[in-house]
């Protein structure tokens, strides 16, 4: 089968057939993308599965975050099939697909012109949800990511600390109700200890809503932490894929030198 | 002085005023609309970003009493009189907000515009949502500095019979009469400082809201 099907109309239908069977959610197949004479993904493949969380773990310059990009379009593979629910995302339209599908960075992002309930529900407003049921959301989101609304819901940005706008980027993520979840290394810039919160908080929240997730992270214990599998990639080429206990025993040396990175304490357990 | 002389020059203060407030607005909305406009297309569009900034940067570089010469000859825009004058004004206050457009937009947070773009917005959304709001206070400041050069440049406009304060200034130079001179000249500098003042507050206002 051509890894580019173009404008075919047949297209759409074979990939849904196709991946009925095989049940995963989200499927990288032989993805390259290149940029110049730099090879950033190299043919990757994996899948991923209904409610489970997938940590892409690997150095900057590993192609962890254009993987990520190219799940929501921002950027488009050279050759090779990206399978979201069934479709190649070739054929949906980029608007439609990220408005399913919440994203997270680490700069956060939000509207410094827009008060916190206004950002949390940006994808309820240009989706063109009655401002009734937006507010609603609103509310609803920043009671579950830690923040009183009646406190916060006013605020502009400006006036809150990292780690509160973290938890508003999360909360605005999740408020159209996404069929998954994208991370860019989203507690990168945060101090250890909010760090450690907002890790608790996003397990609370996968917990509640299930919501399939890739995570992109350099930092093994978040990886362990947080993971239902980890996916090393390395200089482009995905390097191992195994869940947060078989980790530990892969023999991949980039995975290993990943696990040298924990302090000794933390490998003893 | 006589009575009738001062209550003749206070009368045409008066109109020669209001015609210099109709040049200088309609040359200034048209030079926004055009500016922004261009602005906002030239940041989808490098080749156009470039090719209109350098035309703008052209149009102001000429001589405002050169530009009014150049423009006297030309076919259907040209020749004598307030659509001249119109024109030539428009080409002189696009440079500013054509460039603080660009400047503004360009400044947005790229951070914000990804996200923005990543959930979901269009391409119309992202401008109205977020570009647009972010850049106007630089927006403004641009459109500032042209409405206050443009009542400077507009007292000219009375060379070419487009009427206005400088209507004043001509015929007391003239006459080689300071008072005339200097009821032409003191509203113009007045107009331009109101117009500056307002347009601060207006732009402060703009920047308190984030």
């Amino acid at each position: 089968m051509p890894s580019h099907c173009g404008e075919h109309e047949t297209a759409p239908v074979r990939s849904k057939l196709l991946t009925s069977f095989e049940m995963a959610f989200l499927s990288f197949k032989d993805v390259l993308y290149r940029r110049g004479a730099l090879t950033v993904l190299n043919r990757v493949s994996f899948d991923l599965e209904a409610g489970e969380t997938l940590v892409l773990l690997g150095r900057s310059g590993s192609g962890k975050t254009t993987a990520l990009r190219l799940i929501n379009r921002l950027l488009e593979p050279e050759s090779g099939t990206i399978l979201f629910d069934g479709e190649d995302i070739q054929h949906v339209d980029p608007i439609l697909l990220r408005r399913k599908i919440g994203y997270v960075i680490q700069e956060i992002g939000l509207l410094p012109h827009w008060t916190v309930g206004q950002n949390i529900a940006l994808v309820p407003t240009i989706a063109g949800w009655e401002p009734g049921k937006r507010d609603e959301r609103a509310r609803e989101l920043l009671s579950q990511v830690g923040l009183p609304p009646d406190e916060y819901l006013r605020r502009y940005p400006r006036a809150l600390s990292g780690g509160q706008r973290q938890r508003v980027g999360v909360a605005r993520a999740l408020a159209a109700s996404p069929a998954l979840l994208l991370f860019d290394e989203p507690f990168g810039a945060l101090d250890p200890v909010t760090r450690r919160e907002m890790q608790l908080q996003f397990l609370a929240l996968r917990d509640r809503y299930q919501t399939p997730s890739v995570f992109v992270t350099h930092d093994v214990a978040e990886a362990l932490t947080l993971a239902s599998r980890i996916a090393v990639l390395d200089a482009g080429n995905l390097e191992t894929i195994a869940t947060p206990d078989d980790f530990r025993n892969v023999s991949s040396p980039v995975a290993r030198s990943f696990l040298d990175t924990l302090t000794p304490l933390d490998k003893v357990h | 002085m006589d009575r009738m002389v001062v209550e003749s020059l206070l009368r045409d203060i008066g109109v020669l005023s209001l015609e210099h407030l109709e040049l200088v607005v309609i040359a200034a909305l048209i030079a926004a609309i055009l500016g922004v406009g261009l602005g906002v297309l030239g940041t989808r569009r490098p080749a156009l970003r470039r090719y209109s900034l350098a035309f703008a940067n052209i149009m102001q570089t000429v001589p405002s009493l050169a530009l009014f010469g150049f423009l006297i000859p030309i076919p259907l825009i040209g020749g004598i009189g307030q659509r001249t004058a119109i024109i030539s004004l428009i080409l002189y206050a696009l440079l500013p907000i054509l460039r603080n457009t660009i400047t503004g937009i360009a400044g947005v947070e790229p951070s914000v515009r990804e996200a923005a773009v990543a959930m979901g917005m269009t391409n119309g959304q992202l401008l109205r949502f977020v570009e647009l709001p972010l850049a106007a206070p630089t927006i403004l400041a641009g459109l500032r500095t042209a409405v206050v050069a443009t009542i400077g440049t507009a007292t000219i406009a009375a060379a070419i019979g487009a009427g206005g304060l400088g209507v004043l200034i001509f015929r007391g130079l003239a006459s080689v009469d300071t008072i005339e001179i200097l009821a032409g000249a003191v509203p113009a500098a007045l107009m331009a400082l109101v117009a500056d003042g307002l347009m601060a507050i207006a732009e402060r206002r703009l920047e308190i809201q984030r």
